[in-house]
């Protein structure tokens, strides 16, 4: 499967929100929606989720125009919430009824999710007892629990401790794996990097830049070697005016041509003690902060 | 239809397990049993106490001095006093009364003069009257007597009365009157008390962040209707409660109530007023209910609530006024009224309340209803609208015109 929005404009009033926004999700494959607080993230993905309808564009699932009631669509916003004085099980029975499941489906696959959280033992609770990353637990059976083609998580991975991380990462994993449509949005670019093969970064309401993540990366010209090595200063001394150091403590030699890659490596190999040498390849924070940072 | 249902049910669940509603629906149960109970609770501890007489103990009756009058006079007001000892007293009667000798005497000059004395005058006391009716009767009886009449003659003169009966051909407003008031009173209450509980609930679902997941889950128009037709269902199921309840216990209790002519003319209300009651409470529930609705998805916070709800209660209590003078005046057909019960808003109290006390012809009567029907639907379509655009919307507010305008653009 293939979820594309295509040309999407939308305006709230006056309030120009998106122009002409475009991209493609596939399925098996986890999509990272980017982009600053109000660059129109939230918006794509109530007009994908048919909250309120585009001014203009499509949404097609495959090449036609989605049919929303055959498509489900799991949705973890990023203002969590549920009904805090009702007990657990009934509102994540009510939320897995409206998606269209029938009562005894729902009560199963909730009582699965559950378990597979960790979150029995919470069932007949009332949700204001339980902690807020136990909350956002329980929200996150409200968007996987009637077994949706497309997912959609926003910002899945604040507020959880790194034991629940993990135990996220391993659910979305799996469900990317089970040939799901997951859309990812965050600010937190190591979770991105980590799962996203395709990107889109938004910009003040354009899409600033949306791709595979690794062509992306690959048309960053290849012209810097990142290097690890005991002898980072006597290397600067080498290159004069050439290096500069990275945030992780790597070396950054730019070359003088990418023709220049061989010669160099093979020239530091030779000459200093090197622990590691490659072409250095940006971080998605440093396209994030090239594409969507700078163009005030 | 499928989503309807179910927040239908998951809504109705809500407000039936609330604790809160529970309480207060049993607490008025429990309120109307001691109520409709009491007279025969009472009447088992009173049941060998001497009818007429309310101070008197029993074997120790209050004492009610008369002066100036002879043997006749007190036996007359013996007659007519049986929880009295009516003695005759030839001196000063002020004395023993103050000094409570006597609950009571009577100073007589002449059959058709007196004074009455008792110590502090009660609001219930009517001893003057019947007083100066014994005496009234013994002066004509005297009267008659002295102009040639038998004494039996006289006495057939004197109680001679007219007897009537009276035919209403309309409706008789005094005794729909009562119920009337209740019947408005009960919706009054019942659509400002479940409107405000609609706003809340939409305003909580949005403060609470449950909307987000709502919005995208179901359908605004399903949401709105749900929630209105379940919120409708648990205030008639707590109306049924509490009438169906005064009506066992009335039942239960008749006899003892058989005296009291108001609480008899509620319970004897007509089936046909009945369902108009029931068709003016549903539609006139529904539309406030959507209004309320579509208000609460206009505020962020709870406390906005109170303030955003103000013109509809006015609006609401306004109508109410206008129907409460109207009834009370006895003219419920008066110009006002009439456009009133025409208007939506006002038209469910209005024209039930012309209908229990009044004969407004059929076509008046459907036309009202037609019109009522129809904005009930075109409101319940905007307020969904509104419901759909307020929901995301967070902050401040907004102003009926940014709300019109996001309608419009949605």
């Amino acid at each position: 499967m293939q979820l594309e929005l295509r040309d999407i404009h939308k305006s709230f009033g006056e309030k120009k929100v998106l122009t002409g926004v475009s991209f493609k999700a596939e399925s098996g494959k986890a999509f990272g929606l980017l982009g600053r607080n109000g660059a129109g993230k939230t918006t794509s993905i109530r007009i994908l989720m048919d909250v309120f309808p585009a001014n203009s564009g499509e949404v097609l699932l495959d090449g036609e125009p989605i049919d929303y009631k055959r498509v489900g669509i799991g949705y973890l916003p990023e203002e969590r919430g549920l009904y805090p004085k009702k007990k657990i099980i009934d509102q994540l029975i009510y939320f897995a009824q409206l998606k269209g499941m029938r009562t005894p489906d729902a009560v199963r696959s909730v009582d699965k999710w559950l378990e597979r959280l960790g979150m029995t033992e919470y069932r007949n609770k009332r949700l204001d007892t339980l902690s807020k990353g136990n909350q956002q637990k329980i929200q996150l059976v409200t968007a996987l629990a009637h077994d949706p083609e497309i997912v959609i998580l926003d910002e899945p991975f604040s507020g959880l401790d790194p034991v629940n991380a993990m135990l996220l990462k391993d659910v979305v994993k799996e469900e990317i794996a089970r040939g799901k449509i997951v859309l990812f949005s965050s600010h937190q670019m190591s979770y991105i990097e980590e799962f996203c093969d395709s990107i889109a970064i938004i910009n003040k309401g354009v899409v600033a830049l949306t791709g595979d993540l690794h062509d992306i990366k690959r048309e960053y010209p290849r012209d810097k070697l990142a290097i690890r090595s005991t002898q980072q200063e006597q290397i600067a001394a080498a290159f004069p005016g050439r290096t500069s150091m990275a945030e992780n403590g790597e070396l950054i030699l730019r070359l003088s041509d990418p023709g220049e890659k061989m010669t160099v490596m093979q020239r530091l190999s030779r000459e200093f003690d090197i622990d590691e040498v490659r072409v250095f390849e940006p971080s998605l924070n440093d396209i994030f902060v090239e594409y969507a940072g700078e163009q005030e | 239809m499928g989503q309807f249902s179910k927040i239908f049910k998951f809504e109705l669940k809500g407000y039936l397990t609330n604790k809160v509603f529970v309480g207060v629906t049993a607490l008025i149960v429990v309120v109307l049993a001691v109520v409709l109970f009491f007279p025969r609770v009472m009447g088992f501890f009173d049941s060998d106490e001497p009818g007429d007489s309310d101070a008197a103990e029993p074997g120790e009756r209050d004492v009610m001095l008369v002066s100036g009058g002879d043997e006749s006079v007190r036996s007359a007001l013996a007659a007519a006093f049986p929880g009295y000892d009516v003695r005759l007293e030839n001196g000063d009667v002020k004395a023993p009364v103050t000094n409570g000798q006597a609950a009571c005497a009577v100073e007589l000059h002449g059959l058709t003069d007196f004074v009455y004395y008792v110590d502090n005058l009660s609001m219930y006391d009517t001893n003057a009257d019947t007083i100066s009716r014994v005496l009234t009767e013994l002066y004509r009886l005297a009267a008659m007597t002295e102009a040639g009449v038998s004494p039996e003659k006289a006495q057939e003169i004197m109680s001679a009365a007219a007897v009537y009966e009276v035919r209403s051909l309309g409706v008789d407003q005094g005794q729909n009157f009562f119920y009337t008031y209740i019947m408005i009173f009960a919706l009054y209450m019942v659509i400002l008390l479940y409107g405000q509980m609609v706003a809340t609930n939409v305003a909580t679902e949005k403060s609470s962040r449950a909307m987000e997941v709502l919005v995208t889950s179901a359908r605004p128009t399903a949401m709105m209707f749900g929630k209105v037709v379940a919120s409708c269902l648990a205030g008639f199921t707590q109306l049924v409660c509490i009438f169906g309840s005064a009506l066992l216990f009335y039942k239960l209790n008749e006899s003892y109530w058989a005296g009291t002519e108001l609480i008899g003319m509620f319970f004897d209300m007509p089936v046909s007023l009945l369902v108009y009651m029931l068709v003016f409470f549903v539609l006139g529930f529904f539309i406030y209910a959507f209004l309320y609705g579509a208000i609460g998805s206009t505020a962020s916070k709870l406390e906005d609530i109170n303030t955003s709800v103000m013109p509809i209660t006015m609006l609401f209590i306004a109508g109410f006024f206008v129907v409460v003078t109207a009834m009370s005046s006895g003219s419920v057909d008066n110009p006002l009224m009439v456009a009133c019960s025409y208007i939506p808003f006002t038209s469910p109290m209005a024209m039930f309340t012309r209908i229990a006390m009044s004969h407004p012809a059929f076509y008046e009567v459907a036309i009202s209803i037609a019109i009522l029907a129809a904005s009930c639907v075109g409101v319940g379509i905007v307020a969904a609208k509104i419901y759909r655009v307020g929901v995301l919307l967070y902050g401040a507010s907004p102003k009926l015109k940014d709300i019109i305008k996001a309608v419009k653009n949605a």
